[in-house]
């Protein structure tokens, strides 16, 4: 041990007292800091799937349905409104659009510009989509439409949360 | 101290240009050991705070912090009390010349003197002598102050009963939100005869006691329904012996599937919850009603 | 590294000047429990303030879910006690802290009394000591109004009749804390909150740099 490295006594105390601080500002802020984060870490209610609308309405054109869940939102509880653009496509598969656009969170309307009368309009900066929710380029969105869960039970189509796509 | 002429700043600011070595002032007024503040005694005090730290985050999750019902205006039965460190001026009002008509002497004049003299002593008390006994008017007024306060607040606390404030308007926040089985067979029963006074979910109000988890048997709660206990009267239940039966399973078990297994009863719990979730409160006292007759059990 | 942006700063602002002051003094003999036991009378004054930095810390942490209404105050207190994780702990370190610095603060009262170390030069601090009193006992009052249960409830009504008696201008007193004459409700919860959250630790902090400044300036009362 050379004598550059020996550590002083007021180092050493030094040392202590950092040690000492940093114990009571961690026993202090711990649990502090774990209630602020809480909401991170809760995992996100899944919402449950909700019964909209019976599968035999749905059409080659897309309709929009409404349906309204229970949000629970820390100790305030509420009915929240949820839209859907939903058709069946040329596969005769069903798809499930959430209307909200990617650009700023205007609601879309589908064909309701004369111009495009086959695609999603948003009317907020004239935002385009094609009807299987690509955003059309070189209009303001930068990504489609998010599809909804939904599922299909004993006739009656069934609807839950949007699926973000992830870094939008 | 270089200052005028030819000192030399950095920049233009004020700061000077030549620092001088920041040595470390000498305390020289008291002679004796002196220690470094920084570390040496600072290190002391933190480890004062340590152990003052854990003492303090024991206490704190031992003792959950109470959250009593949420206010009731129009609750009449409550009996208010202070926090402790405000109790010896609740209890001082109490005497005959502090309140009613006196209340102004009581509520104003005698603890603005109180405070007014602590606030002033530097200057009541000018004398330039230190020692206790050496001042001895206003260490004796001091130590007649504290006396006075420590029984004020000594005498109210005797006086508040705080088991039974807890058990009456706490609220368990442990308590597990009880999601009760409507389709059970005693509910009908628990429905016609105990919920307007024990809620719709058992968990009571107001001086009526919670039946969450309750620890009485079968034949005890029929034993109540019938011929009641404490402050509830007899003859509150009037139905059939087979309905007596389910009702005390019921109340034994409310959640449970009772005798009959019908559906699954989980729905309509979910359903309620919006009223439960301020209401499950006071499960920790489903005792309560026994305190006048057999003494509280202990609820923790 | 660090060094290199400690010389940085401080060839500008110079700020060693600033930190020397408060670490570079001695401290007494006769104040550390290290040599005389009985000198932990002298560690009361410490604690107090630790316990508010507690107070402090924890109410900020606790107004994150903490809503001054009269519909929403107890569900959300009853929310952040039960269903945030460490919700007991942080409401119960300022619930129990708040006990804890009235006895603190009362312990290091007597303490400074009975030593007499409020005499000659040390007048002014120990009249901003007991206005610090005053004000910790202003924010133990307004501070349980705020969970908006029975207690928080009746105790108040009760702390505005006493304030109500005040002779000639009680009335006034009375609907300033509550803001309205007769109702204790929606408009007291706020005005409390404010008091509590805004007002009171503002004077409380004023204060506090003041006894700090002072106490340096001075120096510690000599041994008896």
């Amino acid at each position: 041990m050379s004598d550059k490295k020996r550590v002083s006594r007021r180092q050493f105390l030094n040392y202590t007292l950092t040690g000492v601080g940093g114990f009571m500002a961690a026993g202090m802020l711990a649990p502090m800091v774990r209630f602020a984060i809480d909401p991170v870490l809760k995992p996100s209610g899944a919402g449950g799937l909700v019964s909209v609308a019976s599968v035999e309405e749905l059409t080659n054109e897309p309709q929009r349905f409404e349906w309204t869940v229970d949000q629970v939102d820390g100790w305030y509880e509420s009915e929240v409104q949820r839209t859907a653009w939903v058709y069946r496509n040329d596969n005769d598969e069903i798809v499930a659009l959430s209307p909200i656009c990617t650009h700023l969170g205007c609601t879309v309307d589908y064909g309701s510009n004369e111009e495009y009368p086959d695609q999603f309009y948003c009317p907020c900066h004239a935002g385009r989509y094609t009807k299987d929710g690509v955003n059309v380029p070189g209009t303001p969105p930068t990504a489609p439409l998010p599809p909804i869960e939904y599922e299909v039970r004993e006739g009656m189509l069934y609807l839950g949360e949007a699926q973000s796509e992830g870094g939008v | 101290m270089h200052r005028g002429k030819g000192m030399k700043f950095v920049g233009d600011s004020r700061v000077p240009a030549q620092q001088k070595a920041n040595l470390p002032k000498d305390y020289s007024e008291y002679p004796g050991r002196t220690e470094a503040f920084w570390p040496n005694f600072l290190l002391k005090e933190w480890l004062v705070g340590s152990v003052f730290l854990i003492g303090f985050l024991i206490l704190t999750a031992a003792h959950a912090s109470p959250l009593e019902q949420q206010a009731d205006p129009t609750n009449a039965a409550y009996i208010p009390l202070p926090d402790w460190y405000f109790l010896f001026l609740y209890e001082f009002l109490k005497y005959q010349y502090a309140g009613g008509d006196y209340i102004v002497l009581g509520a104003i004049v005698m603890p603005g003197l109180a405070f007014g003299a602590l606030l002033l002593a530097p200057f009541l008390d000018p004398g330039p002598e230190r020692r206790p006994h050496k001042r001895p008017i206003a260490v004796s007024l001091m130590m007649l102050g504290v006396i006075a306060t420590f029984w004020l607040t000594y005498e109210s606390v005797s006086e508040a009963d705080y088991e039974t404030r807890s058990e009456e308007y706490g609220v368990d926040i442990e308590a597990v939100e009880s999601e009760v089985n409507t389709d059970h067979p005693g509910y009908a029963a628990y429905e016609a005869n105990c919920l307007s006074c024990h809620g719709d979910a058992l968990q009571g109000q107001g001086s009526y006691p919670a039946l969450i988890d309750t620890e009485r048997s079968i034949e005890e709660i029929k034993d109540i329904a019938v011929n009641g206990v404490g402050s509830m009267p007899a003859g509150i239940f009037n139905g059939s012996d087979e309905e007596l039966q389910q009702l005390a399973e019921f109340i034994k078990d409310p959640t449970g599937e009772g005798g009959s297994a019908e559906g699954s009863g989980s729905e309509e719990g979910s359903g309620e919850s919006g009223s439960e979730e301020g209401s499950s409160e006071e499960s920790g006292s489903t005792e309560g009603e026994s305190g006048s007759e057999e003494g509280s059990e202990s609820q923790e | 590294m660090l060094q290199k942006i400690y010389d940085w700063v401080d060839e500008r602002v110079d700020i060693t000047p600033l930190w020397r002051d408060i670490a570079d003094h001695e401290v007494p003999e006769h104040v550390n429990p290290a040599h005389h036991f009985s000198a932990f009378v002298y560690c009361f004054g410490g604690l107090t303030f630790f316990v508010t930095v507690i107070q402090i810390l924890s109410g900020m942490f606790l107004t994150m879910y903490y809503v001054p209404d009269i519909e929403n105050a107890w569900n959300s207190v009853y929310y952040l006690q039960r269903e945030v994780a460490y919700g007991q702990i942080v409401r119960g370190m300022h619930h129990w802290g708040a006990s804890l610095v009235i006895v603190m603060l009362f312990l290091h009262t007597l303490r400074v009394f009975f030593q007499g170390a409020y005499k000659k030069p040390r007048e002014l601090n120990w009249v901003i000591g007991v206005l610090l009193f005053f004000v910790m006992l202003g924010l133990g009052f307004t501070g349980y109004l705020l969970p908006w249960d029975n207690k928080a409830y009746f105790a108040t009504q009760v702390g505005l009749e006493i304030a109500a008696a005040t002779p000639i201008i009680g009335d006034q007193i009375r609907t300033l804390l509550a803001g309205d004459p007769s109702i204790v409700g929606a408009q007291t919860l706020t005005r409390f909150f404010a008091i509590h959250v805004f007002f009171l630790p503002a004077a409380l902090f004023g204060l506090m740099a003041f006894h700090f400044v002072l106490i340096r300036k001075q120096g510690i009362s000599g041994p008896l």
